[in-house]
């Protein structure tokens, strides 16, 4: 295994491998095949290094499968922050952060001609003027150095925003980012500020985690950046390299039940908005500016509101605008906590009382097969379906009558 | 500014903590990479670091065989433009409140001044979280919220009146351990145990939202408590076993929805369906129960005979509903 690095350069591809190792977790060697066996042995090499801990191995017949087994529930770092520490660097990047930093740390303000003699007569690292010029370029814009013109000259010194200080001086911000660094939304990066400053959450855990998300945030601050400078997206797919589309990006929409995040965008070519989502997409780009975005975003706030969960529907189906009406059998007295479920769950569908006993929960969004989806968590209360698509209606019949077959009617026998 | 970059990264972090001790040695060296590093750092990076024809250049040897830093200064960290950026979409998060007094993220606001916020709230939406969620606006909240937290970085006893799921007031002495979070529920919980007479008499879980009272004993719970050993305790003896088949993308939309599981998958080469053990709370064995039920024929509870007689009982009510009333029109 001669050239192999437990660093990266490239996260996309590793994505895919975790994200498979992570939620299938039933692949051999050879299932891996959308690329060679030795990609595979690197990829495979480098997730037993980063998460160890959580690796699980079963010889089958087939051969050896290799998963990532974790409790998400039980856990206070995501382990798969691991990957983002992975990235692969140049010795002289690595000689020029802590030369820079230390050139730097007393406050004093320096030009690149002082800071490239520096390095030689102080520390004994000759490195030409661009290599310094590109580094500090590179800190400005991570804001690590604040650049400063004076004259002619530019000069640069180090910020002052120490992460020790943010922590020190702010109470309870470090619990804050303890907290924040578990949580979606990029968290992290609050991870990598604990980190910074020798901590680790040791308080919180989270339920309903589904830390695969993680792998996706990557993406998030260029889509972020495309929203808020009102600019297409070019995004592109795991599935083919070729697969390209430009969309007009709108909103993450996160599943907290199914564990799928989304990105909500208008498809100019389609005329239509459309849910992609995040674990499919490999790489996102900015596509220029869109000048109609306000007007997509206007139609966009109207349409959302008539999703049930993530999906714009299929207009061109008949019928599925029609409002879906499920009624529910509930003893008000007895089940008052099946009320409460109703009531907190129901999203945009409205509940109304409709007989005695009976309660009716009208939803009238774009797909009425997420709104079904969800209805059938309350599998032997449904006592009436109405509207919606006949599609929709159909199956759920089919579904019941199958589920009764399935479970054996009144002759099953457990199976063990 | 990248979120993938090595200034994040683990070597970085390796050898900023190398050099924060102006002298050093081989040993320290090796044994900071074992236990900051990844399982295969040990083999790539000590010669990277230590004194001869791959290194860096960051430790020089001295005549007496020590290692010293060639820095003049210990490695300072810096909040980079992305860490204040996501730190300042924070502020505008209700949560932070429970956390930091109005004075404080006004000193954070102040400092995050020239600043743009990573995101934006409304930037995100979830699509299914409750509606009954915590109120993080409510002081009374806030001041519990801030009480448990306090004690739990303390482990120290406390007197706490609460509501439970059922409607009925308890007040106990309490032991908590660690505050979960839901973001589906968005609501707090502590894992708590609780006292009579100073030994433990039983574990439990409760809703920060259903604290009415609570009040600092002043004493710490001392007796060594493993964390673990609470989380075997609530958990079900035997796994749920569940077949999942092929159809309407079954096995893609099952392994992401229960991807937060700890499960064992194992797949059936001919038909392609799998049979995934999933290791669950058993108080929440309702929760699995009917989220399993939700996705039809595509999944088949397997075992323990238990829950799949549950399952068959509530497919029984609802064939029943569906053949007595067959109002589905």
């Amino acid at each position: 295994m001669a050239g192999f690095s437990e660093l990266i350069k490239n996260f996309s591809k590793t994505r895919e491998y975790v994200h498979d190792f992570f939620v299938y977790g039933f692949k051999v060697r050879g299932e891996f095949n959308k690329k060679s066996s030795r990609t595979y042995d690197d990829e495979k090499r480098r997730t037993e290094s980063w998460m160890c801990d959580h690796i699980r191995y079963d010889e089958l017949g087939r051969g050896r499968q290799v998963s990532i087994s974790v409790d998400c529930g039980h856990i206070q770092e995501n382990p798969l922050y691991s990957a983002f520490r992975s990235c692969s660097f140049t010795d002289n990047d690595i000689k020029l952060h802590f030369l820079i930093t230390d050139m730097l740390c007393g406050g004093e303000e320096l030009s690149l001609r002082e800071m490239t003699d520096r390095l030689n007569t102080d520390y004994c690292f000759l490195f030409d003027e661009q290599t310094v010029r590109n580094k500090l370029k590179e800190y400005v814009q991570e804001g690590i150095v604040i650049s400063v013109k004076k004259g002619k000259t530019m000069y640069y010194r180090l910020s002052e925003d120490r992460t020790e200080d943010y922590f020190r001086d702010l109470p309870g911000l470090e619990d804050a980012v303890k907290f924040f660094s578990e949580t979606r939304d990029i968290g992290v990066i609050g991870n990598s500020m604990l980190r910074q400053a020798d901590l680790k959450n040791d308080i919180f855990y989270m339920k309903h985690n589904y830390i695969i998300h993680t792998l996706e945030d990557i993406l998030i601050p260029d889509i972020l950046e495309a929203m808020n400078d009102k600019c297409f997206l070019i995004i592109k797919t795991f599935s083919s390299e070729t697969n390209i589309e430009k969309v007009v990006p709108m909103q993450i929409l996160a599943s907290l039940q199914t564990g799928r995040r989304y990105l909500a965008a208008y498809i100019p070519g389609r005329n239509r908005f459309t849910s992609r989502r995040l674990d499919k997409i490999s790489d996102v780009k900015n596509g220029g500016r869109c000048e109609d975005y306000d007007l997509y975003k206007e139609k966009y706030d109207k349409n959302i509101s008539k999703c049930f969960g993530v999906s714009f529907g299929n207009r061109h189906t008949s019928g599925t605008v029609s409002p879906m009406k499920i009624s529910f059998y509930v003893d008000e007295e007895k089940e008052s906590f099946i009320l409460d479920r109703i009531e907190r769950e129901r999203r945009c569908a409205v509940l109304e009382k409709t007989g005695e006993h009976i309660y009716t929960l009208t939803a009238d969004v774009f797909d009425p097969n997420e709104f079904m989806h969800w209805a059938k968590t309350f599998i032997g209360r449904i006592v009436n379906v109405e509207g919606g698509s006949d599609e929709v209606r159909m199956r759920y019949i089919s579904d019941i009558i199958k589920m009764k077959k399935m479970y054996g009617g009144d002759d099953d026998e457990d199976i063990q | 500014m990248k979120i993938f970059s090595e200034i994040y990264g683990t070597y970085f972090r390796i050898t900023s903590k190398i050099l924060s001790e102006a002298y050093t040695d081989d040993k320290t060296v090796r044994d900071i990479i074992m236990k900051e590093g990844f399982r295969d750092s040990v083999l790539f990076l000590p010669q990277k670091l230590i004194p001869g024809s791959e290194d860096w250049g960051l430790l020089e040897r001295l005549p007496d065989g020590r290692l010293k830093r060639i820095i003049k200064n210990k490695p300072v960290e810096i909040l980079t433009s992305l860490q204040k950026s996501w730190l300042k979409a924070k502020i505008s998060d209700p949560r932070i409140r429970l956390f930091m007094d109005d004075e404080t993220i006004s000193r954070l606001d102040e400092k995050l001044a020239d600043v743009k916020p990573l995101f934006l709230s409304s930037q995100f939406r979830a699509t299914d979280r409750f509606s009954d969620h915590d109120d993080y606006e409510d002081e009374a909240y806030r001041e519990h919220f801030r009480q448990v937290l306090a004690a739990v970085k303390k482990r120290s006893i406390a007197e706490v009146e609460y509501v439970t799921g059922h409607g009925r007031t308890m007040r106990g002495k309490l032991v908590m351990l660690k505050i979960e979070y839901s973001p589906k529920n968005d609501k707090f919980r502590v894992y708590s145990l609780l006292l009579r007479h100073d030994r433990i008499r039983s574990s439990g879980i409760v809703n920060i939202g259903r604290i009415t009272y609570i009040k600092d004993t002043g004493r710490v719970f001392r007796t060594p408590f493993s964390i673990d050993d609470y989380f075997s305790s609530r958990k079900c003896t035997v796994p749920a076993v569940v077949r999942v088949t092929t159809a309407r993308n079954g096995i893609e939309r099952f392994m992401m929805e229960f991807a937060a599981f700890e499960k064992h998958t194992v797949r059936d080469l001919e038909t392609g369906e799998c049979t995934v053990e999933l290791w669950y709370d058993a108080q929440d064995e309702t929760e699995l129960l009917i989220r399993l039920l939700s996705y039809g024929p595509v999944v088949e509870i397997l075992s323990p005979p238990a829950l799949r007689k549950q399952a068959k009982e509530r497919i029984g009510k609802q064939y029943s509903l569906l053949c007595g009333f067959n109002k589905t029109t």
